[in-house]
Protein backbone atom coordinates (compact mmCIF):
# COMPACT_ATOMS: atom_id res chain seq x y z
CA UNK A 1 0.00 0.00 0.00
CA UNK A 2 1.79 3.37 -0.93
CA UNK A 3 1.60 6.32 1.28
CA UNK A 4 -1.43 8.11 -0.31
CA UNK A 5 -3.39 5.27 -0.03
CA UNK A 6 -2.42 4.60 3.12
CA UNK A 7 -3.63 7.87 4.44
CA UNK A 8 -6.53 7.89 2.69
CA UNK A 9 -7.46 4.87 4.68
CA UNK A 10 -7.06 6.43 7.65
CA UNK A 11 -8.72 9.16 6.92
CA UNK A 12 -11.92 6.59 5.96
CA UNK A 13 -11.39 5.08 9.22
CA UNK A 14 -11.94 8.48 11.12
CA UNK A 15 -14.76 9.00 9.19
CA UNK A 16 -16.21 5.84 10.22
CA UNK A 17 -15.36 6.27 13.80
CA UNK A 18 -16.61 9.64 13.74
CA UNK A 19 -20.45 8.38 12.78
CA UNK A 20 -20.15 5.72 15.54
CA UNK A 21 -22.62 6.51 18.10
CA UNK A 22 -21.49 7.77 21.19
CA UNK A 23 -22.15 5.49 24.01
CA UNK A 24 -23.01 6.37 27.66
CA UNK A 25 -24.07 5.07 30.66
CA UNK A 26 -27.77 5.06 31.67
CA UNK A 27 -28.27 5.95 35.24
CA UNK A 28 -29.80 3.36 37.02
CA UNK A 29 -31.97 2.91 40.30
CA UNK A 30 -31.49 -0.65 42.08
CA UNK A 31 -33.71 -2.52 44.67
CA UNK A 32 -33.83 -5.84 46.01
CA UNK A 33 -36.39 -7.37 48.59
CA UNK A 34 -35.95 -11.53 49.40
CA UNK A 35 -37.69 -12.98 46.17
CA UNK A 36 -36.01 -10.71 43.43
CA UNK A 37 -33.78 -7.42 42.59
CA UNK A 38 -34.73 -4.80 40.52
CA UNK A 39 -32.87 -2.72 38.53
CA UNK A 40 -34.80 0.72 36.67
CA UNK A 41 -32.74 2.52 33.89
CA UNK A 42 -33.57 5.89 32.08
CA UNK A 43 -33.29 4.90 28.30
CA UNK A 44 -35.00 7.82 26.75
CA UNK A 45 -35.85 7.64 23.11
CA UNK A 46 -34.83 4.11 22.99
CA UNK A 47 -37.92 1.98 21.68
CA UNK A 48 -38.50 -1.60 22.32
CA UNK A 49 -37.08 -3.45 19.37
CA UNK A 50 -33.57 -1.21 20.21
CA UNK A 51 -33.06 -2.35 23.59
CA UNK A 52 -31.22 -5.70 24.33
CA UNK A 53 -30.61 -7.39 27.91
CA UNK A 54 -28.17 -10.14 28.31
CA UNK A 55 -27.25 -11.75 31.40
CA UNK A 56 -24.74 -14.58 31.06
CA UNK A 57 -21.62 -15.40 33.67
CA UNK A 58 -22.64 -13.50 36.47
CA UNK A 59 -22.93 -10.44 33.84
CA UNK A 60 -25.91 -8.37 33.24
CA UNK A 61 -25.95 -6.34 30.11
CA UNK A 62 -28.30 -4.21 29.25
CA UNK A 63 -28.16 -1.74 25.92
CA UNK A 64 -30.25 0.48 23.86
CA UNK A 65 -30.08 2.50 20.49
CA UNK A 66 -31.96 6.00 20.41
CA UNK A 67 -32.33 7.54 16.88
CA UNK A 68 -34.50 10.54 17.08
CA UNK A 69 -37.07 12.05 14.18
CA UNK A 70 -35.91 15.07 13.02
CA UNK A 71 -37.60 17.84 11.19
CA UNK A 72 -36.17 20.83 10.32
CA UNK A 73 -33.14 22.60 10.98
CA UNK A 74 -31.54 22.27 14.32
CA UNK A 75 -31.81 25.61 16.28
CA UNK A 76 -30.00 24.13 19.33
CA UNK A 77 -29.61 20.38 20.56
CA UNK A 78 -28.50 19.52 24.03
CA UNK A 79 -28.91 15.73 23.22
CA UNK A 80 -28.08 12.90 19.94
CA UNK A 81 -28.42 9.90 18.99
CA UNK A 82 -26.73 7.66 21.50
CA UNK A 83 -26.15 3.88 22.57
CA UNK A 84 -26.95 3.46 25.91
CA UNK A 85 -25.06 0.44 27.27
CA UNK A 86 -23.98 -0.54 30.94
CA UNK A 87 -22.81 -3.80 32.49
CA UNK A 88 -23.27 -5.09 36.13
CA UNK A 89 -22.23 -8.15 38.33
CA UNK A 90 -25.62 -10.01 39.55
CA UNK A 91 -25.32 -12.26 42.15
CA UNK A 92 -25.04 -16.37 40.76
CA UNK A 93 -28.12 -16.67 42.55
CA UNK A 94 -30.20 -14.94 40.67
CA UNK A 95 -32.73 -17.16 38.24
CA UNK A 96 -31.67 -16.34 34.46
CA UNK A 97 -34.67 -18.30 33.40
CA UNK A 98 -37.11 -15.89 34.82
CA UNK A 99 -35.50 -12.86 34.45
CA UNK A 100 -38.20 -10.28 32.72
CA UNK A 101 -38.20 -6.58 30.99
CA UNK A 102 -40.85 -4.02 30.23
CA UNK A 103 -40.42 -0.52 29.03
CA UNK A 104 -42.31 2.05 30.28
CA UNK A 105 -42.16 6.10 29.49
CA UNK A 106 -38.47 5.57 28.81
CA UNK A 107 -37.45 3.82 32.07
CA UNK A 108 -36.56 0.00 31.40
CA UNK A 109 -37.72 -1.95 34.40
CA UNK A 110 -36.01 -5.33 35.07
CA UNK A 111 -37.08 -7.73 37.77
CA UNK A 112 -34.37 -10.72 38.73
CA UNK A 113 -35.33 -12.94 40.82
CA UNK A 114 -33.66 -14.89 43.15
CA UNK A 115 -33.26 -18.71 42.89
CA UNK A 116 -35.66 -21.02 45.49
CA UNK A 117 -32.27 -21.45 46.92
CA UNK A 118 -30.85 -17.97 47.58
CA UNK A 119 -34.43 -17.53 49.54
CA UNK A 120 -34.86 -16.99 52.67
CA UNK A 121 -36.41 -19.85 54.47
CA UNK A 122 -37.65 -20.43 58.16
CA UNK A 123 -36.35 -22.93 60.10
CA UNK A 124 -38.59 -24.76 62.43
CA UNK A 125 -37.33 -26.02 65.73
CA UNK A 126 -38.30 -29.37 66.79
CA UNK A 127 -38.25 -29.96 70.30
CA UNK A 128 -36.11 -32.66 71.97
CA UNK B 1 6.41 27.72 47.62
CA UNK B 2 2.45 28.17 48.91
CA UNK B 3 -0.18 27.44 46.69
CA UNK B 4 -3.11 30.14 47.24
CA UNK B 5 -6.59 28.62 47.26
CA UNK B 6 -7.51 30.74 44.54
CA UNK B 7 -5.14 29.05 42.36
CA UNK B 8 -6.27 25.22 43.52
CA UNK B 9 -10.50 26.46 43.23
CA UNK B 10 -9.67 27.56 39.57
CA UNK B 11 -7.82 24.24 38.44
CA UNK B 12 -11.17 22.36 39.73
CA UNK B 13 -13.11 24.46 37.93
CA UNK B 14 -11.38 23.91 35.00
CA UNK B 15 -11.65 20.67 35.62
CA UNK B 16 -15.10 20.42 36.36
CA UNK B 17 -16.23 22.97 33.12
CA UNK B 18 -14.04 20.14 30.66
CA UNK B 19 -16.04 17.25 32.56
CA UNK B 20 -19.30 18.82 31.85
CA UNK B 21 -17.94 19.31 28.17
CA UNK B 22 -17.37 16.16 27.21
CA UNK B 23 -19.47 13.93 29.01
CA UNK B 24 -23.21 13.43 28.42
CA UNK B 25 -23.70 13.17 32.71
CA UNK B 26 -20.97 14.10 34.70
CA UNK B 27 -20.11 12.63 38.09
CA UNK B 28 -21.32 15.54 40.92
CA UNK B 29 -20.17 16.65 44.36
CA UNK B 30 -23.75 15.45 45.47
CA UNK B 31 -24.02 11.44 45.13
CA UNK B 32 -25.14 9.59 42.17
CA UNK B 33 -25.30 11.45 38.91
CA UNK B 34 -26.40 14.62 37.70
CA UNK B 35 -27.17 15.56 34.40
CA UNK B 36 -25.13 18.40 33.31
CA UNK B 37 -26.81 21.68 31.97
CA UNK B 38 -30.28 21.31 33.30
CA UNK B 39 -33.61 19.25 33.26
CA UNK B 40 -35.21 18.04 30.97
CA UNK B 41 -32.92 18.50 27.73
CA UNK B 42 -33.61 19.71 24.61
CA UNK B 43 -33.15 19.95 21.18
CA UNK B 44 -35.52 22.16 18.87
CA UNK B 45 -35.74 22.07 15.23
CA UNK B 46 -36.90 25.04 12.65
CA UNK B 47 -39.25 23.26 9.76
CA UNK B 48 -40.30 26.64 8.44
CA UNK B 49 -43.72 26.44 9.36
CA UNK B 50 -43.70 25.15 12.31
CA UNK B 51 -41.31 24.56 15.67
CA UNK B 52 -40.39 21.39 17.21
CA UNK B 53 -38.62 20.96 20.06
CA UNK B 54 -38.60 17.52 21.76
CA UNK B 55 -37.42 16.86 25.63
CA UNK B 56 -35.89 14.30 27.46
CA UNK B 57 -38.81 13.30 30.37
CA UNK B 58 -38.18 10.08 31.18
CA UNK B 59 -40.41 8.29 34.27
CA UNK B 60 -42.39 11.27 33.88
CA UNK B 61 -45.99 11.20 33.48
CA UNK B 62 -48.47 13.21 30.98
CA UNK B 63 -50.51 14.11 34.46
CA UNK B 64 -47.27 15.46 35.71
CA UNK B 65 -46.39 17.65 32.88
CA UNK B 66 -47.03 21.06 31.87
CA UNK B 67 -46.84 22.90 28.96
CA UNK B 68 -47.33 26.86 28.73
CA UNK B 69 -47.00 29.53 25.61
CA UNK B 70 -47.60 33.05 25.36
CA UNK B 71 -46.82 34.47 21.81
CA UNK B 72 -42.94 33.47 21.60
CA UNK B 73 -42.66 32.46 25.50
CA UNK B 74 -42.40 28.64 26.05
CA UNK B 75 -42.66 27.14 29.19
CA UNK B 76 -42.07 23.23 30.17
CA UNK B 77 -42.81 22.18 33.70
CA UNK B 78 -43.62 18.93 35.52
CA UNK B 79 -42.34 16.71 38.72
CA UNK B 80 -40.55 13.73 38.42
CA UNK B 81 -42.32 11.05 40.94
CA UNK B 82 -40.41 8.36 42.74
CA UNK B 83 -41.62 4.59 41.32
CA UNK B 84 -39.49 2.67 44.50
CA UNK B 85 -41.24 0.02 45.32
CA UNK B 86 -42.77 -0.50 48.69
CA UNK B 87 -41.19 -3.14 50.44
CA UNK B 88 -37.72 -3.28 48.96
CA UNK B 89 -34.18 -2.48 50.41
CA UNK B 90 -32.52 0.48 48.33
CA UNK B 91 -29.09 -0.50 47.04
CA UNK B 92 -28.31 2.71 44.85
CA UNK B 93 -30.06 5.99 43.17
CA UNK B 94 -28.73 7.32 40.04
CA UNK B 95 -32.58 8.83 38.79
CA UNK B 96 -33.13 11.88 40.95
CA UNK B 97 -36.19 13.34 41.64
CA UNK B 98 -37.01 16.94 40.54
CA UNK B 99 -39.78 19.28 40.13
CA UNK B 100 -38.23 21.11 36.79
CA UNK B 101 -39.06 24.43 34.58
CA UNK B 102 -37.40 25.41 31.50
CA UNK B 103 -38.67 28.19 29.82
CA UNK B 104 -37.75 29.70 26.08
CA UNK B 105 -38.02 32.47 23.75
CA UNK B 106 -38.67 31.67 20.34
CA UNK B 107 -37.63 32.89 17.44
CA UNK B 108 -41.42 33.63 16.55
CA UNK B 109 -45.13 33.50 17.74
CA UNK B 110 -46.05 30.67 17.51
CA UNK B 111 -50.21 29.69 16.99
CA UNK B 112 -51.21 28.16 20.42
CA UNK B 113 -54.46 26.68 18.95
CA UNK B 114 -52.72 24.55 17.02
CA UNK B 115 -49.93 23.31 19.65
CA UNK B 116 -49.49 19.18 19.04
CA UNK B 117 -48.05 17.69 22.03
CA UNK B 118 -46.91 14.04 21.88
CA UNK B 119 -45.21 12.11 25.24
CA UNK B 120 -43.57 8.56 24.27
CA UNK B 121 -40.67 6.34 25.25
CA UNK B 122 -39.74 9.36 27.74
CA UNK B 123 -39.57 11.86 25.41
CA UNK B 124 -41.94 14.56 24.84
CA UNK B 125 -42.03 16.32 21.48
CA UNK B 126 -43.52 19.48 20.61
CA UNK B 127 -45.05 20.60 17.28
CA UNK B 128 -45.33 24.66 17.60
CA UNK B 129 -46.71 26.01 14.09
CA UNK B 130 -45.51 29.58 13.52
CA UNK B 131 -48.09 32.63 13.47
CA UNK B 132 -49.13 33.16 10.27
CA UNK B 133 -47.34 36.57 10.26
CA UNK B 134 -44.43 34.85 11.41
CA UNK B 135 -44.10 32.34 8.18
CA UNK B 136 -41.98 32.81 5.73
CA UNK B 137 -43.39 34.46 2.60
CA UNK B 138 -42.57 33.87 -1.02
CA UNK B 139 -42.48 37.35 -2.46
CA UNK B 140 -43.59 37.33 -5.88
CA UNK B 141 -40.71 40.04 -8.62
CA UNK B 142 -42.74 42.11 -10.73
Amino acid sequence: MNKNMEITKRTENMVEKQQDLATIAPVVDIYENDEEILLHADMPGVTKDKISVNVDNGKLEISGVRNLQRKGVETWQEFYDVEYKRVFSVPQTIDVAKVNAELKDGTLKLHLPKAEAAMPRTIEIRSA
Amino acid sequence: MWTRMNDIDRMFSAMDLLRSINSDRSYGESSGWRVAGGFPKTNMYDNGDSFQMIAEVPGVNKEDLNIRIQGNYLEISGTRKSDAPEGYKTHRVERNLSTFTRSFTLAADVDADKIDAVLKDGLLTLVLPKAESAKPKQITIN
